[in-house]
């Protein structure tokens, strides 16, 4: 086969597969969201929405910030049960 | 008097005045330090590799790469890193051992991947096909480039500094068409720094402005998502394990790319247990590799090696590749809007090249002066990290068909 015809398939080839991959990225995607809604789905947003329930005075944005950094700092362990304003 | 011959035997004049060539490169070098130091064209690797470049072609510095002919003994043997080293210099033992080995580009990837975030993406998962649409410019100038003469290698090559991914194009090349080094790294880096030239210039070509003005968010209001994302944090970590296994089933030898980069994210995306393999990944580790990359890739750039027409086509084909790239991806938005009740700005599929995230800063910018309500980052990151992953499978067919 001349280089030019070879040229010609491998296009084909790459660009079906570049498009396979990304369908496959895609499809990975959606399953493991999926999944983790199902089985893993975050329970700080249940702890955020008791803590903005008690502190009306916050809004909820600063709520999910305080969460999220106590989160960070204690490595998951810690969670905010009560927030008030001083 | 015989003291006087052999003063100026011991400097380097006399091997100037024979090849005006090093005047010229030492020249290019300039200029590439010039745009690097006072443009600011990817400054991080432009000022390495020019340097690199000037190193070479400083006479009897023996710093410039010599060909793989040099090192090698017989068909199966070649010189250990000892004897490169004693025969060729310090630069040789670097190159050989960094760069022809293709240790460094999967460990700037893995970088990379430590400084990408996948959240984007994985919040507009159907955006990640324009990533693929975008490759086209790697095979359409792999076709031109065997037409005009090109081996298969070296066209694959030219072709995939049309994924707008320096990395990816580095290691391409040292696979396939190592002698093309040089130029190769210079046209890819020299036209990733271009993209907020090349991007709005295609763009103004293809797009009209009712196009432009297609608000990505007002689209969501309208038609909102089906799913979303309830631990995201989660998800990320179990993305990137997940993705490296399949793919490194379809397209193996894409593994030293992408498994390296989904590495460096999985350690970014666990958090702060692995901070200091995060932080290593994207600081020392990268900046090191990026350094010796860089001044390596220089160094291949003598003048014998750098001056001649297949440098100039290179130049010229990068660009058309990078072009036709961007044009393929706004081409697959309007296909896709032909048929879609939810319409997508082009400017996504303009940023299915890799070039994260300046292509999509790039692009964000342009949305913005048609509408300023529009703000299209986050939407344009999904196409722009997909086109990473498209380039690096792109580079992994290439790879197997043509290594």
């Amino acid at each position: 086969m001349s280089d030019l015809g070879f040229a010609l398939q491998l296009m084909g080839i790459g660009m079906i597969t570049v498009f396979l991959i990304l369908s496959l990225v895609v499809l990975i995607g959606n399953l493991i969201i999926r999944f983790v809604n199902k089985y893993l789905p975050e329970e700080v947003s249940k702890k955020v929405q008791q803590v903005a329930s008690q502190a009306t005075d916050f809004n909820r944005k600063k709520v999910v910030a305080i969460v999220s950094a106590v989160k960070t700092v204690t490595e998951g362990k810690g969670h905010v049960t009560k927030i008030e304003k001083l | 008097m015989s003291i006087i011959e052999k003063l100026y035997q011991m400097t380097a004049i006399q091997e100037i005045v024979n090849g005006p060539g090093t005047i010229l490169m030492l020249v290019i070098g300039a200029l590439l330090l010039y745009l690097g130091i006072k443009k600011k064209y990817e400054p991080l690797l432009l000022i390495p590799i020019a340097f690199g470049l000037i190193l070479a072609n400083l006479p009897g510095g023996g710093m410039a790469v010599v060909s793989a002919e040099n090192i090698q003994i017989d068909e199966h043997h070649y010189k250990n890193l000892f004897e490169i080293a004693h025969d060729h210099g310090i630069m040789n033992f670097l190159y050989y051992s960094l760069i022809k080995t293709g240790f460094l580009p999967p460990i700037i990837f893995m970088g990379v991947g430590a400084l990408t975030d996948f959240g984007p993406m994985l919040r507009n998962l159907r955006l990640a096909f324009f990533g693929a649409a975008a490759q086209i410019g790697i095979f359409s100038v792999l076709i031109t480039a065997i037409a005009i003469g090109f081996t298969p290698a070296e066209a694959a090559s030219l072709g995939i500094i049309g994924g707008a991914d320096g990395p990816t194009a580095i290691y391409t090349t040292i696979m396939l068409a190592p002698h093309l080094l040089g130029p190769i790294a210079i046209a890819a880096y020299s036209y990733m720094a271009l993209v907020p030239v090349i991007v709005p210039l295609v763009t103004r070509v293809l797009c009209s402005e009712k196009e432009l003005r297609i608000n990505m968010k007002e689209m969501d209001k309208l038609y909102p998502a089906k799913q979303k994302i309830k631990n995201l944090k989660s998800v990320k970590i179990a993305f990137p394990i997940v993705l490296g296994i399949v793919i490194s089933i379809f397209v193996p030898s894409s593994v030293p790319l992408l498994g390296m980069l989904l590495f460096g994210n999985l350690i970014k995306e666990v958090g702060v247990t692995v901070a200091r393999l995060s932080d290593a990944a994207t600081g020392s580790i990268m900046n090191t590799a990026t350094i010796f990359l860089g001044l390596t890739v220089g160094a291949t750039m003598s003048a014998e090696v750098f001056l001649n027409t297949q440098t100039i086509m290179i130049i010229v084909g990068g660009f058309i590749a990078f072009a036709i790239s961007i044009a393929g991806g706004i081409f697959a938005v309007k296909v896709y809007n032909l048929i879609a009740k939810k319409k997508i700005n082009p400017l996504i599929g303009a940023t299915g090249l890799s070039a994260v995230p300046m292509a999509s800063r790039v692009a964000n910018e342009i949305a913005l002066k048609y509408d300023s309500k529009n703000h299209v980052l986050q939407y344009c990151m999904a196409s722009n990290i997909s086109g990473v992953i498209g380039s690096a499978v792109a580079a992994g067919v290439l790879i197997s068909f043509l290594g």
